[in-house]
């Protein structure tokens, strides 16, 4: 065995089994749709939502809490009814956000949804009765187990296949995905897509053609919140229970780099950039050099800015991005 | 008063006769302390081609972004086609016929030719994001008369076979003909046109004028101009209107204007060198 020889060595073997890459397009496809919703407002509309972590947190609690009926609840809601719900009111908070920040110049918004962000985070951390504060939530994804052990059950009654834990999670979420993509492909490319790229490029330009460039924004924030609330579903339903410590800033972080590789305005590049990311990032699982579980955690991070980095210096407009929109400047 | 347009008949000049497509009265912005447009007030006739001219920081563009929706101005009226517009959002303005453009030129850069032209196509129901999901059948029938429209008029400015090619990677002077075009799209009843020479070579510029005039004569376009170059506007101008420190000083006929003292006394003043007077005077 080389590897034994070597100091840093790999464990391939379990890179390439299908547990790790179950694994990984478990929590690849949770990022990727948070990444989906930044592409419409970053790409395609050129206007920096910094909050989704803050939309993925109150979709997942307003969710969490219809389906449970808050800490003490025994049961409220059908979780079928509760999500639609969910959605609907963190698109209303995206539209809100927006109304009152859309009118500053982009860095001071990007702020402002920060700030959004952590304001529903902290509310869910200190409205104790509501969301059981620091206490995770859990007991509302029996529905969707149904679903997921239900496909679990299928693969293995037809094809044999002892499904490691997250398939049908897996399932569920790449479908979700791939429709995703399709459908936001070809929604950017109607006239109202048109419309939201010329924003991108120059409002001023597409008020003077007539466009009411305020409500294109707004309608992107919505989108953009509706992907944020789906991402925090799925994020509530990949861990089993939820606290307010899953919707760190980072979140939105570590979307935005998902955003950056697969490069801007590509919907499926969203896709890919979030498999290539986070396989390198758990890929750091199995690096076998002799770090602490402490030490292994911070060197993913590290790993994930030395990635951005060489791609900013190699390959600037992400994966799929195309060059040429990132050379023309104005 | 059966009178159909008094203000019309009490103008000196009127070559259409048609009446006034814009009527702008005592508009006001300020920024802060500055009164940038002080109360300037002036009309324009249907169909004519008038220069709006004046030394810098005389408030023309301030003027421009007011009475188009950029701005929205302290106080004052403005009419277009006889409506009161004044303080309407700029979409809705330019939703009305009136279309501007810009000093600097807005190329939507990393977007193809033909598609800053169908941008402007007016009243796509596509643009509605549920329409695309329940009347596709409307915005593909809408599309694809836009894309004609779009194609003529690119053959008619030289830009065709630059169709495919992302608007900024075009020289200035194609920008400009393409914003010129662009605006078209929508129809315009009144174009307003904040330099439209500027930095371009004088061969595009003719070919800039030229347009003008044809579209003034075909669709009936009626064109306010802000232009610095005093042959121009002398040769190509139906009426000048002149403004300096926010208000409009002088209204009439290029060759009333050229002879106007207190227009020569605004070029001269004002704090405006020798040099910079030759030099917009030419």
């Amino acid at each position: 065995m080389i590897g034994a020889a070597m100091p840093l060595a790999v464990n391939f073997e379990a890179i390439l089994s299908v547990d790790f890459l179950i694994t990984v397009m478990a929590i690849a496809g949770i990022y990727a749709i948070l990444a989906m919703g930044l592409q419409v407002n970053v790409g395609y509309t050129g206007i920096p939502n910094f909050g989704q972590a803050g939309f993925a947190a109150l979709g997942a609690y307003i969710m969490a809490v219809l389906v449970t009926g808050g800490p003490d609840g025994d049961g409220f809601m059908s979780f079928w009814l509760a999500m639609p719900i969910a959605i609907i009111v963190t698109m209303g908070f995206g539209v809100l956000v927006g109304t009152v920040s859309l009118r500053l110049r982009a860095d001071y918004f990007a702020i402002a949804t920060i700030a959004a962000a952590e304001a529903v985070r902290l509310f869910a951390q200190n409205a104790d009765a509501v969301t059981g504060g620091n206490q995770p939530l859990f007991g509302f994804d029996n529905s969707f187990e149904g679903i997921t052990d239900g496909i679990e059950d299928f693969l293995e009654s037809s094809f044999g296949w002892d499904t490691p834990l997250f398939t049908g999670f897996v399932v569920v979420i790449w479908i979700t995905l791939v429709l995703s993509a399709v459908v936001l492909s070809r929604m950017q490319r109607t006239p109202w897509g048109r419309v939201l790229r010329a924003v991108r490029e120059d409002e001023e330009a597409a008020r003077a053609l007539g466009k009411n460039t305020f409500s294109y924004k707004l309608q992107s924030l919505a989108v953009g919140s509706f992907f944020g609330a789906l991402g925090g579903g799925f994020l509530a339903m990949y861990f089993g229970v939820i606290n307010p410590n899953n919707f760190e800033p980072a979140i939105t972080f570590l979307a935005y780099g998902v955003l950056i590789l697969g490069g801007l305005a590509s919907y499926w590049g969203v896709l890919v950039g979030s498999m290539v990311l986070w396989t390198l990032i758990e890929s750091t699982r199995y690096l076998d050099i002799g770090l602490s579980g402490q030490q292994e955690a911070s060197l993913r991070f590290m790993v994930v800015g030395l990635v951005l980095i060489l791609l900013m210096a190699f390959r600037p407009q992400g994966l799929f991005g195309k060059r040429e929109e990132m050379v023309i400047g104005e | 008063m059966s009178d159909a347009a008094p203000t019309a008949t009490a103008r000196p000049a009127a070559p259409t006769g048609k009446g006034q497509i814009l009527e702008v009265d005592g508009i006001v912005q300020t920024f802060g302390g500055i009164r940038a447009v002080n109360g300037a007030t002036f009309d324009v006739e249907k169909g004519s081609i008038t220069a709006l001219i004046g030394p810098n920081g005389a408030g023309k563009t301030t003027c421009f972004n007011v009475v188009t929706g950029f701005y929205r101005g302290n106080s004052g009226s403005v009419r277009f086609d006889s409506e009161e517009i004044f303080r309407e959002p700029a979409h809705r303005i330019a939703r009305r016929g009136m279309v501007r453009t810009f000093q600097i030129t807005k190329a939507l850069a990393r977007m193809p030719v033909i598609d800053n032209m169908l941008l402007a196509g007016a009243d796509q129901p596509g643009e509605k994001l549920f329409n695309n999901l329940i009347r596709r059948g409307a915005s593909k029938a809408r599309e694809a008369e836009i894309h004609e429209q779009a194609l003529e008029l690119l053959d008619e400015f030289n830009l065709r076979k630059l169709q495919d090619s992302y608007a900024g990677t075009l020289s200035g002077g194609q920008r400009k003909l393409l914003e010129l075009a662009r605006a078209l799209m929508t129809r315009p009843r009144l174009l307003m046109l904040d330099e439209p020479m500027a930095g371009i070579n004088p061969t595009l510029g003719a070919r800039l004028l030229e347009h003008m005039e044809r579209l003034r004569k075909e669709d009936g376009v009626s064109f306010l101009f802000v232009e610095h170059d005093m042959e121009v506007v002398m040769n190509h101008a139906d009426r000048v209107i002149v403004m300096a420190e926010g208000k409009v000083i002088a209204e009439g006929l290029p060759a009333e204007i050229r002879e106007n003292q207190e227009v020569i006394n605004a070029y001269l003043g004002g704090g405006a060198s020798q040099k910079e007077t030759e030099r917009t005077q030419r």
